[in-house]
């Protein structure tokens, strides 16, 4: 058997749209999976978002590469009847609808167990498949209000800060693969096939390293409130301002040290008020003038960094993405891919950031328009007639780019 | 053979510490593999962030439940030889030192691969294993600064916001782990081993969901910026104050439709200005102003959230802080907060595992380790040490004291 990537030969039926659930089937496809992605003839709402380009979007080419398309109105029986036979030969079913709309479509778990048992299922959601709120439709953001997430992101006394891209959806699809990947491996051990629920809540809720133990070990006593730019409980932890620009300097191990040299502030070794990690926090505001004077008598930000660097005190300049784009260590890691789009054009995304020693080329993959692939699947897979084919088309339970 | 869980059977030696690398073995503890840590005599530093109690930290049980410890000075031949016995009978090691100090120890693939061929070795650092940057020590901090999520996380105009948790430790550590079961798959098809450089860096840039394409595509002209509580390119999308509270409104798909009609706009259906999401954006005070009139009507943020998404279908939620999450009826339900039984630390609770499968309904009952706590254990285990042995590795310094806080 040739062999393109760790995941070849493996099977996914992916019901999935917008990011959570594309981003989850992507990550397989980037890792030679076989993926058939079933869109309705109203297509993934992100095939409408920005930037479109010769009725192309890049949000949706980003998200979708290497998926092979075959539109159906799951609402009719013949469509269901086409996914249950897609699935017999299956490994893989991934999707992201609102919790019950797969049952509404003869494609829940209860059903697709029967047809496949050996089938690992994978359902993504906001909030889960249980639970009060697991009836309400949901995004991103949704899910990050849910967490705490963004109830700790932001000015104390000020909004709350959105983060400008999806935390949310991307952990969630890569939450969502680490779990597909893991059954996957089980059922080859004998385990047999199995129901994944995977939410969105759950995954950024688990973002919380510190904080859940630190109000539950301090019997309620220590609830650390969004703190801007500056950590609530640790310092010098956050970002400061330097020329004109931001970086951000952490330095709360054994480069505090070195930190308060540099800075010529060795006072600070010996001053009770900053010789232990907590009671620098509540001291913080004093270190933070202290570095941000030490800044501002620097050259510039380039000045800065190195001697920050060359002593040993982790810092970053805090990039705009036009500069993540340019930077050089960017672009010696390959952190950028290319996509060449038949229709769109070239366009940038970001990489896939698994790096395998044994397949270090990234495949060469395209998104698909919207049944692109119904003909290839129908025929190929399942066997179907030329004749059949045109009926499904004919009948309105498939269809060919229709948007 | 009935299996305990989705991993059952994989070994891990795990070098990490901190939170992206012991995160990710976490996982794969709680997912059944058998993870012995390596750490130096003094601990891994996390073992003095809080909240400590009876000289256990918190911080440390949730980062490290279900893991051996073993105790070993790295610097020495013995430890390394250790090591490399260790190495041939286990499938997976893990680190996330700086780059450079695994080969100091003789540590890294070059040295693995020779003593087991079939090995899945994954580094994990904040900037990766190679490029101008990788020699510099890391923090989460550091790689959302590189990768421009720092930049565009705050208030417009203003410095960017530090985002309250370890987003690149926790979802380097949960990409690490779907790369190395991926491996132990190919592994397990006759793929043989093999090495992953994973890093905080490529696993934030990922989540740039549109930033990265719409920059280059637009040919420059559209540069994503920080936006404070309102999205930067779609509308209407962001936080909204009701009565003393935040929520969070989103309406960019089919629910425009449903929000016009909320807000007695149907005008705005028909209104070239806000055909779609990037236009209302650029249009999107008048519909801001709209959404703020209305909930100035209603005053309670949790009966607007209500009506907006039980009476309308609107995508919308509160903002909750960290306790009214632990507390809200659904999370309860659903056991997002797991409640983990300490021998010295007593009860603590800590966020569940994202990963929930049908098979395994049950967590996994697993404990965290005080430093050296099983030295004789594995030694014996797994080398077959002699008592003897053990104690002469202790008394010269190579394995350390056993220390049970």
């Amino acid at each position: 058997m040739s062999e393109s990537h760790i995941l070849s030969g493996i099977t996914v039926v992916d019901f999935s749209h917008y990011v959570a659930g594309p981003h989850c089937t992507r990550l397989l496809a980037q890792q030679g999976a076989e993926v058939i992605k079933i869109e309705s003839p109203r297509g993934d709402p992100t095939r409408t978002l920005p930037l479109i380009k010769n009725q192309r979007s890049g949000c949706f080419i980003q998200h979708n590469i290497g998926k092979k398309n075959l539109c159906l109105d799951l609402q009719l029986p013949e469509a269901q009847k086409i996914c249950h036979e897609l699935i017999k030969q299956a490994d893989v079913v991934v999707e992201n609808f609102t919790p019950g709309v797969m049952q509404d479509f003869n494609l829940d778990w209860a059903t697709l167990k029967d047809i496949n048992p050996e089938l690992v299922m994978c359902s993504i959601s906001c909030m889960g498949q249980t639970g009060p709120l697991a009836k309400y439709q949901g995004f991103d953001y949704i899910g990050q209000a849910y967490s705490g997430i963004l109830g700790s992101t932001g000015d104390k006394d000020g909004y709350p800060s959105l983060s400008g891209m999806a935390v949310g959806d991307v952990s969630t699809g890569g939450h969502a693969y680490g779990a597909i990947v893991s059954a996957l491996f089980h059922k080859l051990h004998g385990g047999g096939g199995q129901y994944l629920d995977m939410s969105s809540l759950d995954c950024l809720f688990s973002y919380h390293a510190a904080h859940v133990q630190m109000y539950s070990a301090s019997d309620g006593t220590v609830d650390p409130p969004r703190c801007g730019n500056h950590h609530a409980l640790l310092a010098p932890l956050g970002i400061f301002h330097c020329h004109d620009h931001y970086v951000v300097i952490v330095a709360i191990g054994q480069q505090w040290d070195n930190l308060v040299k540099l800075i010529g502030r060795e006072d600070m070794l010996t001053d009770p008020r900053f010789t232990e990690l907590l009671a620098r926090g509540e001291n913080q505001q004093e270190i933070i003038d202290a570095i941000e004077a030490w800044l501002a008598s620097t050259a510039d930000i380039d000045e800065a960094l190195k001697r920050l660097q060359g002593n040993h005190v982790p810092c970053a300049p805090v990039l705009s993405i036009p500069e993540v784009l340019e930077h050089p260590h960017m672009i010696a890691r390959g952190i950028v891919q290319t996509v060449n789009d038949e229709a769109f054009g070239p366009v940038k995304i970001p990489a896939s950031p698994f790096k395998f020693s044994l397949f270090p080329e990234p495949l060469d993959l395209q998104a698909a328009e919207l049944g692109e692939h119904n003909y290839d699947i129908l025929s190929r897979h399942l066997g179907y007639s030329d004749e059949k084919i045109r009926q499904l088309e004919t009948g309105g339970i498939s269809a060919t780019n229709p948007v | 053979m009935s299996r305990r869980h989705v991993l059952d059977g994989v070994k891990v030696l795990d070098f990490s510490h901190y939170v992206a690398g012991p995160h990710c073995t976490r996982l794969m503890a709680e997912a059944g593999a058998e993870v012995i840590k390596v750490e130096a005599h003094a601990g891994d530093t996390s073992r003095h962030l809080p909240v400590i109690k009876e000289g256990r930290s918190g911080y440390y049980i949730q980062h490290n439940r279900g893991k051996r410890c073993i105790s070993l000075d790295l610097r020495t031949k013995e430890a390394q030889d250790i090591c490399h016995e260790l190495v041939t009978q286990v499938d997976v090691v893990i680190e996330n030192f700086t780059p450079g100090v695994m080969k100091k120890y003789n540590m890294d693939w070059a040295a693995l691969s020779k003593v087991n061929p079939d090995l899945v070795m994954c580094s994990i650092s904040a900037l990766g294993q190679e490029g101008p940057l990788s020699k510099f020590p890391g923090f989460d901090y550091i790689g959302q600064a590189y990768s421009g999520v720092m930049g565009m996380t705050g208030q417009a105009g203003g410095p960017p916001a530090l985002s309250g948790m370890a987003f690149g430790d926790i979802s380097t550590g949960a990409h690490a782990y779907g790369a190395i079961v991926s491996s132990l798959f190919h592994r397990a098809n006759g793929g043989g081993g093999q090495f992953l450089d994973i890093t905080l860096l490529d696993c934030l840039f990922s989540y740039h969901e549109m930033n990265v394409q719409v920059y280059d595509a637009s040919g420059g002209q559209m540069v994503p910026k920080r936006s404070g509580h309102r999205h930067s390119f779609v509308a209407p999308l962001g936080l909204f104050k009701c009565g003393d509270r935040y929520l969070i409104i989103i309406a960019i798909g089919p629910q425009w439709a449903n929000l016009a009609k909320l807000l007695g706009r149907e005008d705005w259906l028909d209104d070239p200005r806000m055909a779609d999401p990037v236009s209302r954006n650029e249009n999107s005070d008048e519909i801001n102003a709209a959404i703020e009139a209305w909930l100035a009507t209603i005053g309670d943020a949790e009966k607007a959230v209500k009506i907006l998404i039980e009476d309308h279908h609107i995508p919308a939620a509160p903002v909750l802080d960290v306790p009214e999450v632990m507390e809200h009826p659904h999370m309860v339900q659903r056991g997002i907060v797991q409640t983990i039984k300490d021998p010295v630390f007593g009860d603590l609770k800590i966020p569940a595992s994202p990963m929930k499968y049908s098979q395994f309904p049950e967590p996994l009952e697993l404990q965290a380790s005080s430093v050296g706590q099983h030295n004789e254990e594995i030694l014996r285990e797994k080398l077959n040490y002699s008592t003897e042995q053990i104690a002469s590795l202790t008394e010269s310094g190579v394995l350390g004291a056993r220390d049970d806080t």
